[in-house]
């Protein structure tokens, strides 16, 4: 029974880490990443005023990696909101509603760039 | 399975948002090293259209290049690492092969943490750690004399810089003596408490104490619990309202004096480590800022390194701000620790707004603009992040820094620009392959076409905290692609 457990677990594990993939994006290893969309450049200054320290371009770091991993923008803007464990809710008044909406476009355009 | 797959990414990625109380600390300097030190220029990436070299490799704690008036590269070695590692300050000269020549040696008072040249000498941040910082001139012949001597530097960060502004002053930076102004525990075990239990931070102008005290149980002295307040020595507590008066030279600040000698100006305080100085295209002056970390009395939980344009006569928030957030705060505290209590019973300022913010922990430490459209990026700064010093300085769920990255001042966006290839990142010693170790400073060359980085080496982390490796030091440079050097 241990054994079915143990096994399972590895499987999940494995199959997790699959499915997330590399979080790293910088230029130097996937190109440049198009800033055509206002909202993308938008959303990409809000991002490092207010998520780069702990998500450096996404990546993990005090916090964990978030643009390899597939969550609805929905559930983005849920955590960005009430916050979670160790991460910090963020008001309005610090991120705002559009602000927030194009920092959701950024970290979508960041998962698909890699 | 896929889907399966895609859903448990999901999961994972809310677990590891509610677990980092649990999870241990991943830094980059977390692993173990063997000599020798593998260089190999392919192991680094960097953007389309560029390339990279090594130039010289074997330096010791190389911390700064600066180039004389023949263009030719000299390196200052700041002959003292963390981990309490004394060895020779020198300056050297790169020859075209990659040899290195002496040109001067300092004493027992590193670390030199930076170098500059002016008309005809070179000029030397001397850290200070055991007699107090000084600003060194130093000849090609090698002759020495300090032009500014006693600065407040015998604590847990130097004097760092510096750098010649267009006004023809001589700028540098003096790092504070501790995390968050408060001695304590965790200076002990930098080293320095226990030679100098009388050190602490001096404020620049007068400040108005909360009269905040923190109180620990005696790591050098052998009393049951000692008591410190902010801005005092080791085991002198503070009383509401108490002034302490400022004075300059002063901890956390930038200051400006004649190239030629005399007293130190203020130009501006409330840094906590000022390390990397430059003057953008337009002049006005930048600096690196290293951040609070999450140790000894008054620990900081989650504030990045700052890059500031610099403004004159402010105060920049340290220790009671980041950038315009007060420190007393739920998200400032550790995980299950308190909210830090403000120092100060008045900000003497708002602080001005950081032009970027970069990874906590990353140590953004020397920076240079570009300056010149054959190599691209003019007005952009780039900065050597140094790399992380987890766990000492915080828990850490991946390597932060260890890379050089180029930043707009004008936006805050920060964008890589060399790092080593992998699917991770982090140091090559922990990463493997012989790419960057540790980018302490970078310095375009005088025609502006060539970036040099010098990579300080290993440095891991062990169980007692930094543990540098002689000799392991590179002067790396990133050209474009089909220019010559």
């Amino acid at each position: 029974m241990m054994r079915l457990l143990a096994g399972g677990a590895a499987v999940l594990l494995l199959a997790t880490l699959a499915a997330c993939g590399s979080a790293r994006r910088g230029e130097p290893l996937v190109g440049p990443m198009p800033m055509a969309e206002p909202r993308l450049a938008n959303g990409q200054i809000a991002f490092m005023a207010n998520c780069h320290q702990c998500h450096p371009k996404g990546e993990a770091g005090l916090g964990p990696a978030i643009n390899n991993k597939p969550l609805p923008g929905f559930l983005m803007k849920l955590q960005v909101r009430e916050g979670f464990g160790a991460m910090p809710a963020f008001s309005p008044a610090e991120i705002s509603e559009s602000e927030l909406d194009d920092i959701v476009v950024y970290l979508q355009a960041l998962r698909h760039g890699g | 399975m896929r889907g399966f797959g895609v859903l448990s990414c999901a999961a994972l990625a809310l677990l590891l948002c509610g677990c980092y109380g649990v999870l241990p600390s991943q830094g980059g300097g977390q692993t173990d090293f063997r000599q020798p030190r593998l260089v190999r220029p392919a192991d680094v990436a960097v953007p389309a259209g560029y390339r990279v070299e090594a130039v010289a490799a074997g330096l010791t704690y190389p911390t700064s290049v600066a180039f004389d008036e023949a263009g030719r590269a000299h390196v200052a070695e700041a002959g003292y690492s963390y981990g309490e590692d004394w060895t020779t300050p020198r300056l050297l000269r790169v020859e075209p092969d990659g040899r290195l020549t002496p040109i001067a040696a300092g004493g027992r008072n590193g670390p030199w943490t930076g170098v500059a040249f002016h008309r005809g000498a070179f000029y030397v941040a001397e850290g200070g750690e055991l007699e107090g910082g000084r600003i060194l001139r130093i000849l090609p012949g090698g002759g020495m004399q300090p032009i500014v001597e006693g600065l407040p530097s015998r604590g847990d960060h130097h004097t760092n810089g510096p750098a010649i502004g267009p006004d023809g002053w001589l700028y540098f930076g003096q790092g504070t003596a501790t995390n968050s102004g408060i001695v304590g525990r965790d200076n002990a075990d930098m080293g320095w408490l226990e030679r100098f239990p009388d050190v602490s931070d001096t404020p620049c102008r007068d400040v108005t104490l909360t009269g905040a005290n923190f109180t620990l149980a005696d790591p050098i002295g052998g009393r049951d619990t000692v008591t410190t307040g902010a801005f005092l020595p080791f085991g002198i507590p503070a009383t509401p309202g108490q002034v302490v008066r400022g004075r300059v030279p002063c901890s956390g600040a930038v200051m400006r004096m004649r190239p030629e000698g005399g007293r130190p100006e203020l130009v501006a305080w409330g840094f906590r480590n000022p390390f990397g100085l430059a003057f953008a295209p337009d002049g006005r002056l930048y600096v690196t800022d290293n951040s609070y970390d999450e140790r000894g009395s008054r620990p900081v939980f989650g504030t990045g390194d700052l890059l500031w344009a610099v403004t004159p006569g402010a105060w920049h928030g340290w220790p009671d701000y980041h950038g315009q957030d007060p420190l007393d705060q739920r998200r400032f505290a550790p995980v299950g620790g308190p909210v830090p209590p403000r120092l100060l019973a008045q900000p003497p300022d708002l602080p001005p707004r950081p032009a970027a913010l970069f990874g906590v922990h990353a140590s953004a430490n020397g920076l240079d603009f570009s300056r010149n459209t054959a190599f691209g990026h003019v007005g952009e700064a780039f900065v050597a992040e140094f790399g992380d010093m987890a766990a000492q300085t915080g828990k850490l769920l991946a390597p932060v820094g260890f890379k050089v990255v180029r930043v707009d001042p004008a936006t805050g966006v920060i964008e890589d620009f060399a790092v080593n290839r992998g699917a991770e990142n982090g140091p090559a010693s922990l990463v493997g392959g012989g790419g960057l170790e540790r980018p302490i400073a970078v310095r375009f060359d005088p025609a502006g076409t060539a970036l040099y980085i010098v990579d300080f080496g290993v440095m891991t982390m062990g169980p007692h905290g930094p543990e540098p490796r002689p000799g392991t030091g590179v002067l790396w440079r990133i050209l474009r692609a089909g220019a010559s050097p």
